[in-house]
């Protein structure tokens, strides 16, 4: 991102004197900006943002104002309520916006009806018919916008009346589409678990589905009925051992890269996944040895993301069934996050840690000379990971230095919530 | 799971909020100068995240602009910091690199980029073409 605030306000005249700055925003949301740009003090806010709701509350009530300015005023009233005051008025324009506008009026007004109204609005009821439009339009767009909203904020009782139509999307010949209709089908799971219960084999359909993306849509779903109740979904382990095992392997196209790393988000994902259905069942583990050793040994750039891989990957050895020689390289792993001169990574060591010596005391006693020094860090993040740590590995024998330790710790902490959370866990 | 997404610059003045768990509209200017406080108040050395109130803040400084998510317990810190990072690539494609400005200019397109990659608290995309493609085809339509 460019380093110019300062170059960029001074080309503030020219942005808005040029042809197609002027053609791109009117007079009244550059104003708005420009005068948020200059603000000085809360006093100064709350006077600019008076000013500026009386100004959108007469455009919304003139039949003038046309649906390319309402769209202005939507952007306006996100300002205003970005910075905190109520411009509940422009509410039921938003959707009027959603239901009248052209493609990036509608967007916007769907967008405003994300970010206004929440779940359970009597609004919300007046979405719906523009919804069940645009989910039949022939424009892919308007469709999207459609699915998108209905993932973000829909009424929980309307979900019959659009249930059939979003089902439908399942088998779109357009990937994007029955992404984004898994998507919302998974938020009608999360609202209301009972009306989408008929169609759990769907999922499947699109956990199998050719395109990448409309697969992972589906691990949102599957994520959640795992962790719910892992049993029923253990014939599942093959096939998302397969889908790691492509990934991991490079098979995705390279726009799924990150910095080289494929897919790194829908890794950590899958390894979530597997841990939930490997834990506790030695048969159901042993399918997902080979692709955890592999993923292991695969992460061996020094990226960010390629760490927190190996972070999740470590969780997951640790949570099934254990192997000997998964859980050394997993160790060894947590060593170096732990000794490693990058603050981060030693975080994310200290924190796996604290989730091993579960399972492993013996690991943190390992490093018990790296964590007492990191007691006495001056990040206050790392020295209170740590201390969470130690309330774990406690043992007979160092407890007496731990509970001075502590006690120095809480006398100079002034969060409340670390205090009344440390003395819970002691 | 994801709590909230802010982009604050320096003197404290959101640039963006988009919240995944409803916060009442008049809490939240206070949890958001408390939350890039506890942020600016960090050195250059220290590690990416801070433990707030139950949860966790995972925060990354781009130039004038701090960009704070909210994340539960048991989230992957290193995955969100590398998600903002890749957000901040997403707009540096479409705005040619991105200024605080065009965030401004732009908050409704930076919006709509954002719903690409993340809904209700979980990320569901990260694939750059494809976060981009909806707001691209939107643009090509309005221009015609």
């Amino acid at each position: 991102m460019s380093d110019v605030v300062e170059k960029t306000l001074t080309a503030l005249p020219g942005l808005f004197d040029s042809q197609t700055g002027a053609a791109r925003i009117t007079n009244r949301l550059r104003q708005l900006i420009k005068s948020i740009t200059e603000l000085t003090s809360k006093h100064d806010e709350e006077n600019l943002i008076k000013q500026e709701l009386s100004a959108m509350k007469e455009q919304v009530s003139s039949p003038n104002t046309t649906m390319k300015q309402m769209r202005e005023v939507m952007v306006r009233a996100m300002y205003c309520e970005m910075l905190g005051y109520d411009a509940s008025f422009t509410y039921i324009h938003a959707i009027k916006l959603a239901q009248q506008g052209g493609v990036l009026e509608k967007r916007v007004g769907y967008l405003a009806v994300s970010l206004f109204l929440s779940e359970g609005h009597e609004l919300l009821l007046l979405l719906v018919n523009t919804v069940l439009k645009d989910l039949q339009s022939t424009n892919l767009i308007e469709a999207c916008m459609a699915l998108t909203v209905v993932a973000q904020v829909f009424p929980k009782d309307m979900i019959p009346a659009v249930l059939p139509l979003v089902e439908d999307k399942l088998s779109h010949p357009k990937e994007i589409i029955r992404r984004k209709a898994v998507l919302a089908l998974y938020k009608f799971h999360l609202i209301a678990p009972t009306q989408v219960q008929h169609i759990h084999g769907k999922f499947r359909k699109a956990l199998c589905d050719k395109d990448p993306g409309v697969m992972t849509s589906s691990l949102h779903i599957y994520l959640q009925l795992i962790t719910e109740s892992p049993d029923g979904y253990k014939d599942l382990t093959g096939s998302l051992v397969t889908i790691l095992k492509q990934v991991v392997g490079g098979k995705l196209p390279v726009e799924f890269d990150y910095h080289s790393v494929p897919a790194p988000w829908l890794q950590i994902q899958l390894l979530r996944i597997l841990s939930l259905l490997g834990r506790e069942d030695p048969s159901t583990s042993e399918l997902m040895y080979d692709v955890l050793d592999e993923s292991l040994r695969r992460a061996e750039m020094n990226h960010n993301i390629t760490y927190a891989i190996l972070y999740e990957c470590v969780k997951a050895v640790y949570t099934i069934h254990p192997k000997a020689e998964l859980l050394e390289k997993a160790a060894r792993c947590i060593g170096n996050f732990v000794l490693s001169p990058k603050i981060n990574l030693k975080y994310l060591g200290l924190k796996a840690l604290t989730y091993v010596v579960q399972h492993d005391a013996r690991l943190a006693l390992q490093h018990q000379m790296t964590i007492i020094e990191c007691l006495d860090h001056a990040d206050y993040t790392i020295k209170r990971e740590t201390l969470e740590l130690l309330f774990r590995i406690t043992n007979a024998q160092n407890v007496t230095v731990i509970v001075e330790k502590m006690l120095d710790f809480l006398h100079g902490c002034n969060d409340e919530h670390t205090i009344i959370h440390l003395v819970c866990s002691g | 799971m994801i709590k909230f997404l802010l982009m604050v610059n320096k003197q404290g003045q959101t640039r963006l909020s988009k919240y995944y768990e409803q916060v009442e509209l008049g809490k939240r200017a206070a949890l958001e100068a408390d939350v890039v406080r506890g942020c600016l108040a960090r050195r250059k050395e220290e590690c990416s995240f801070v433990e707030y109130k139950d949860y966790k803040l995972v925060y990354r400084q781009y130039a004038a602009l701090l960009i704070v998510v909210g994340v539960t317990e048991n989230e992957n810190e290193l995955s969100i910091y590398e998600l903002v990072h890749n957000f901040v690539e997403v707009l540096d494609k479409y705005f040619s690199r991105v200024s605080e400005l065009d965030i401004m200019f732009n908050l409704d397109k930076v919006h709509i980029i954002l719903d690409e990659m993340i809904l209700n608290g979980h990320i569901v995309e990260t694939n750059k073409n494809r976060i981009l493609a909806p707001l691209l085809a939107l643009d090509k339509m309005t221009e015609s």
